[in-house]
Order: structure tokens, then C-alpha cells, then sequence
């Protein structure tokens, strides 16, 4: 049972040439899928593609079964988080507390539900002592900590990133891939977006290419 | 003959621009802002516009001029009662014409526009230098092009981004949305202050301002076409005026005759 | 006289609490390559401000010691003298070209130094054929990959004719097929006399590099090239 499927995906920009051709591939929950290829070849634009922000010309696309076509980006994001190439895009309150939990009480989620998850979500990623810090003030480590906190605190089934590894040194991107594991071992899947192949490697999964606008396979160690 | 108004000077677009906005603001008589919006229509197309793609990138806009003509026509009262509602007039024709006209107006300078930007902005910017437009001003111009749809892209982000948390947009309460969307302020703002300091940065690093005065490698003539088309359009521009004003052609304004 | 010549620079910024450089000692000769990497936050893209003017024309702060380029201070040259001199490319290449052709975002740096339209011609030409992108001369910026991308901004700083150039963390972004692209590049700068320096938090581009230097805690230490990669690793592991 796959949890993102797609068939026979084909995608273009506007007036430009396809940049997805029949693209068909299934990913199951729990799986690390690592998608790889040159700058603009359109890792980013396949992530977005599962997120549903852009729409296929053709060929379907499930997540968990339903059609992304009749989801709503709200109704995708409680399955799937994604995870944007510059954290800063997806940090909107002014203080780690309020960023954390803004959106839980718009859809009135009790406080003491709001507060615990908030709790353990900064504790896992490290940022517990952020708690009360203005968001402006982090380090963009710490900025990218938050954007997932930001995600997890949804607790989607999966997670999407790209490129998660711009900007990061090598302390920062070993963080990363403590904490990308452990998503990993809780069950949560993950599709990294990464022309960095060093960082890839250090996960065990599948490896999917993209270039020329097809898909090709291959399994890594 | 398509597109032949294309490849011309920009300034000449700004000309032919100037020449039909000019007539949409001072002649108000809905036979010839209906005439001009056909001829700048035509200019559009002969530039290279896509008519139906400008019409589509700002169809918000045209919901809100249509709004305006709606609220205006119900607040001008002149002329034969159209619609009222017991004893009280709520549309009449004058109100309707009125707001026709405004419509018209508004969609000539709309058009005018897309005629401006088949230039790309390095030339509009030669083109305001050239006419003796200082650097700064043109320069602000430039940004301002060069930023627009960036700052429209980041918008288009944060709003993606903060539904991507769950937030079903569609189906909150209007007090709750805005509140959700009053929190795109932080990253758009942060986003835009952080690109215009990199952009300034990578400006000035290249001696941007560093002399009073700078040169260009783009440098505009004029061909003949475009003489001949200025002189038209200025020409044209006169004969309407002249025969507007001075010989009532075609007639004073239709309200009148419902006063 | 060597065309970078840093003596005991301190560094903090107007609001800052700290120094962020504590007596760095720089020397840079012409031809050559150094790679200066360190952990994020150490001050490595502080250390390019410093050295292509920005500090203190841009951003200000507490300057004790010398930057000195082919002999005069830095701080003692006009912002326009410095660019002619010291080149930078940064990381967002998408921020740093603004122009409709990339012609014109070549040309666009002489223009800002008023020379001639054949002199502007002259560099615009030679800085394509230095990036090898001489077909893509109309093209719009935004229709090219990451690395072509990052070659244009490259040939935009060239046709400035600067002696020395900064690449800030300029090749984190591309993919490998580009960086190898601009790694080939750099290598034809260093044989044309130009001085280069490669600011990077990772190890790939000690390959091209002559020496490498690495910054923490304000201080610039130098690495043996030999045991460049294990001690990196070691200094990594504090």
C-alpha cells in the first residue's frame, strides 16, 4: 500500500518545455526516498508536485490513497510536511512559542494539548531553552531546527525537504542527520530533495534520479 | 504586421501611450473612450500582447474596478431611474454611464500599460535616461519592475507555506483568516528586506553610485518608423482634441441630454 | 607587494558583543588560490567584508589593524576604488543579477565606473569568453541553470577588472557538474595572475586551492595540505 503515488505524471511551466515526463513511482509509509539530480532538473518542482502546490497536465497523483487534485494544501500538509529550501519562508510568528503553536489554536486545539506538544517537539530538535526567544534572533541551524519543530508539531506521516543541506556545516548537517534518522526510526517517512550525494549516502533507501525529465531508480547501502 | 509595434523605441510606446491616456482622462464622452480603448487594444496587440493572458494575470483587479463601477453608479444620480426599491433610486442611467466611462478609462490605462512593458526594463530605463529623466528616478523604476513580482512570489510562498501546516484556509472563519493571513507579514517583509540588501550589496560592490554620473552601453535610436509614428500619434491626438472641443464632434456629453 | 596584506585585524560589529575576528594575519600573493573554511558563524564571510570594502563602507564596526590592498588600507579608499580592485561573488546568485541580458548585467558594473562604450564592449566581451558563455549573451538570467547562473555573476565582477576576487560560499549551491564548471574557471583566473580566495564551511574546494587557512574563534590558522583532510576532521570534531 503506497503512501505518495504517482502515474504517469508528466508536468510543464507554462509556454516552456516539460520539465516531468510520465513520471511513475510509488513510495510506501516509513520509506527514506532521496531524490537526486543536477540544478534544474526538477527535484523541486516533483516536491512541490506531491505537496500539490503545482498541479499535473497529466497523469495522477495519491497521497494515502485520495487524489491531490481534490486536496485542499491544508488537507495535504496534515499528511505530508515540507520542509523549504530557506527555512525563513516558513517562520511567520515573532517568538519560537507563538511559531510553534499559532496554528493548533486556530484550529482550536486545546491549550494543554497545544502546550505538551509544543514541549516535546522543542525537546526532541534540542531548541527547549528557545522556548520564550524571538524567532529573528536564531542562527539558521537553529532557524531550520524550528521550521521542522514547526512541521512535527503537525505530526504528519511524512516529511519532504529541499535541500536541506544549503548553508549547513559539517556540525550542523550531522544534527541533521541524527535527527532525520530519527524520524526515520518513529516511522515517519522522508523524501530528501538533495543534489548533495555525500549527505544522501549517509541514509539507507532508495535513490530516485531525475533526469531529462524521467525517473530512474537505483537502491543504495 | 504583427507585432510591428514590437521591436520599436520605447519611448515611442510611451508616446502612443501618453497620446491615448491623455485623451481617455480629458475627453469625457463615452462614444470616444470607447473608440480609444479599441485603438489601444489594437496597439497591444500589434506590440505583441497576449491580450488574454494580460486580461487573465489581473483578473482580481477586474473584480474591483467592477465593484467601484457598481458603488459608483449607485451614488451618481442623474438622468431616468433605473432601478429603485420603493421610493428609493439605487441605479440610474446617468449612475450606469458614468461608471461605463470610469471602466473604459481605467482599461485604456490598463492596456497602456502591457503596451510599456513589451519593452524589456533596461530599455525603459534608457528610455527615461534619454529623455532626460534623472538616473535615481529611472533607476527606482527599475527596482521597482525588477521587484514586484519577486515580492509577488514571496507572498505566493508564505501564504503556501502556512496552509502546508494544516491550516484549511477555505473553510475558517473570516476573522480567523485574516489572522492567518496578518502572519505572512514576517516572512514576506523579512524575506524582502533580506533581498533588497543582498541586491544593494551586489550593486554597490559593483561601484553602483560610486560617481555622480555613469554611462550606458545600451544607447536607443530612433528609426524612422518611429519618428513617423510619434508625429501620428501626436497628430491624431490634436484632430481629436480640435474636434472635440471646437467643433463638438461627436457631441456633448450624453448626460446632458438627461439633465 | 602582495595584493591582500591583513595585520592584526579585529573586528566587531556597531551591535555586536564580541569581536568576531581576533588579529587575523593574512597574506595573499598574485596567482594564487587560499581556501579559508570554518564552522558557520566564525566570521569567514566577515573577513571577505572586510577585505572587498564593505566594511566599513557598508556595514561598520569597531576596525583595530590592517587591510591592505596592493599597499593602500582599505578604509582609505573610496567604496568605487575597492571594487575596481577587489571583486566578490556570493552565494545567492539569484540576488545578484538584476539585468534583463546578461549582457547587460555584464556591462552594467563599467557603466557605473562611466567608461567609454568601446571600453565596455572591450570587457564585455572578454569577460564572456573568460566564462565560456559567449552563446548565452542575449539570454534573460533567469532562464539559466544554477551554474551558468553563477558564471554570469563571475563574468560581471571580471569585467570590473579586479586583481583579487572572494568567492563567499559561492559554490555551495550548485551541483557537482557546475562546481566542476567553476573550479575550471578559478584555475584560468589564477593562471591570468589573479589572487582568489575560496570562502567555504565544507573541504571541497581544497583541491584547487594552494593553501587553506581555517578561522575560528577570530583567528585564522593555516593547515597543512598534506594532512589537510585529517586535520580538518580533528578541528571539526571541538
Amino acid at each position: 500500500m503506497s503512501f505518495i503515488k504517482f502515474d504517469n505524471v508528466s508536468f510543464s511551466y507554462r509556454d516552456c518545455k516539460p520539465v516531468i515526463k510520465k513520471a511513475k513511482f510509488d513510495i510506501c509509509r516509513g520509506d527514506f526516498v532521496a531524490l537526486v539530480g543536477p540544478n534544474g532538473s526538477g527535484k523541486t518542482t516533483l516536491g512541490k508536485l506531491v505537496m500539490g502546490i503545482l498541479k499535473a497536465d497529466r497523469g495522477k497523483i495519491y497521497i494515502d490513497g485520495s487524489d491531490v487534485k481534490n486536496m485542499s494544501l491544508g488537507q495535504v500538509g496534515k499528511k505530508i510536511g515540507y520542509l523549504f529550501q530557506n527555512p525563513e519562508v516558513q517562520i511567520f510568528a515573532l517568538t519560537v512559542e507563538e511559531e510553534l503553536s499559532f496554528a493548533m489554536r486556530i484550529k482550536n486545539i486545546p491549550d494543554d494539548t497545544i502546550n505538551d506538544r509544543v514541549k516535546k517537539v522543542l525537546e526532541y530538535l534540542g531548541l527547549s531553552h528557545q522556548l520564550h526567544s524571538p524567532t529573528y534572533n536564531l542562527s539558521y541551524g537553529e532557524k531550520q531546527r524550528l521550521a521542522i519543530a514547526g512541521i512535527l508539531v503537525n505530526e504528519p506521516d511524512f516529511i519532504i525537504l529541499d535541500e536541506p543541506t544549503t548553508g549547513l556545516d559539517v556540525i550542523r548537517e550531522n544534527m541533521l542527520i541524527k535527527i532525520l534518522k530519527s524520524f526515520l526510526t518513529r516511522g515517519i517517512g522522508l523524501m530528501v530533495i538533495s543534489h548533495d550525494i555525500f549527505f544522501i549516502k549517509k541514509f539507507t533507501g532508495r535513490i530516485l534520479k531525475i533526469y531529462g525529465g524521467e525517473i530512474f531508480e537505483q537502491v543504495s547501502g | 504586421m504583427n507585432r510591428f509595434l514590437a521591436k520599436t523605441d520605447v519611448r515611442t510606446k510611451l508616446a502612443v501611450v501618453i497620446c491615448l491616456s491623455g485623451i481617455a482622462v480629458f475627453i469625457q464622452h463615452i462614444y470616444v473612450l470607447g473608440a480609444i480603448l479599441i485603438i489601444t487594444i489594437l496597439c497591444a496587440v500589434l506590440s505583441g500582447v497576449s491580450l488574454l493572458k494580460s486580461i487573465r494575470s489581473t483578473k482580481r483587479l477586474w473584480y474591483l474596478f467592477f465593484a467601484i463601477v457598481v458603488i459608483q453608479s449607485m451614488f451618481l444620480r442623474r438622468g431616468e431611474a433605473i432601478l429603485s426599491v420603493r421610493n428609493f433610486t439605487i441605479l440610474t442611467s446617468g449612475g450606469i454611464l458614468m461608471g461605463m466611462e470610469f471602466l473604459l478609462r481605467v482599461s485604456i490605462v490598463l492596456f497602456s500599460a502591457t503596451i510599456i512593458v513589451t519593452s524589456n526594463y533596461r530599455e525603459i530605463i534608457q528610455g527615461l535616461i534619454q529623455l532626460k529623466i534623472p538616473y535615481d528616478i529611472a533607476f527606482m523604476v527599475s527596482v521597482a519592475i525588477r521587484f514586484l513580482p519577486l515580492l509577488h512570489d514571496e507572498i505566493k510562498d508564505a501564504l503556501t507555506a502556512i496552509q502546508l501546516r494544516g491550516i484549511e484556509i477555505n473553510k475558517i472563519p473570516f476573522k480567523k483568516r485574516l489572522r492567518v493571513y496578518s502572519y505572512i507579514f514576517m516572512p514576506v517583509l523579512s524575506g524582502a528586506i533580506r533581498k533588497a540588501q543582498t541586491l544593494s550589496m551586489a550593486m554597490e560592490t559593483r561601484a553602483f553610485r560610486a560617481y555622480p554620473v555613469r554611462t550606458s552601453y545600451l544607447v536607443l535610436k530612433f528609426s524612422a518608423k518611429d519618428y513617423i509614428i510619434i508625429v501620428l500619434s501626436f497628430i491624431f491626438t490634436a484632430a481629436v482634441f480640435v474636434s472635440y472641443y471646437v467643433f463638438n464632434f461627436p457631441g456633448r456629453v450624453l448626460c446632458d441630454y438627461f439633465q | 607587494m602582495n595584493p591582500v596584506e591583513i595585520k592584526n585585524l579585529y573586528f566587531k560589529y556597531e551591535d555586536g558583543e564580541n569581536n568576531i575576528l581576533n588579529g587575523v594575519n593574512l597574506n595573499l600573493g598574485r596567482s594564487e588560490i587560499i581556501s579559508v573554511t570554518g564552522l558557520s558563524g566564525c566570521g569567514k564571510t566577515t573577513l571577505c567584508y572586510c577585505i572587498c570594502g564593505i566594511i566599513p563602507h557598508i556595514y561598520r564596526g569597531l576596525i583595530k589593524g590592517t587591510v591592505n590592498i596592493f599597499g593602500k588600507p582599505v578604509k582609505e579608499m573610496s567604496f568605487g576604488l575597492v571594487s575596481t580592485r577587489v571583486g566578490v561573488v556570493f552565494q545567492d546568485y539569484d540576488m545578484q543579477l538584476f539585468s534583463p541580458t546578461v549582457e547587460d548585467e555584464i556591462a552594467f558594473g563599467p557603466e557605473n565606473l562611466c567608461l567609454g562604450h568601446d571600453e565596455i564592449k572591450r570587457r564585455v566581451d572578454t569577460s564572456l569568453g573568460l566564462v565560456n558563455m559567449e552563446k548565452y549573451r542575449f539570454e534573460h538570467p533567469e532562464n539559466l541553470s544554477g551554474g551558468e547562473k553563477q558564471l554570469v555573476a563571475i563574468a560581471s565582477i571580471l569585467s570590473m577588472e579586479p586583481d583579487v576576487l572572494i568567492f563567499d560560499e559561492s559554490l555551495s549551491r550548485l551541483d557537482e557538474e557546475s562546481r566542476d564548471r567553476i573550479k575550471k574557471t578559478i584555475l584560468l583566473l589564477k593562471k591570468s595572475g589573479k589572487s582568489i580566495m575560496l570562502v567555504d564551511h565544507g573541504v571541497e574546494n581544497f583541491g584547487i586551492s594552494d593553501r587553506i587557512f581555517f578561522l575560528e574563534k577570530g583567528k585564522l590558522t593555516e593547515i597543512d595540505k598534506q594532512e589537510k583532510l585529517e586535520g580538518l576532521i580533528e578541528l571539526y570534531k571541538i
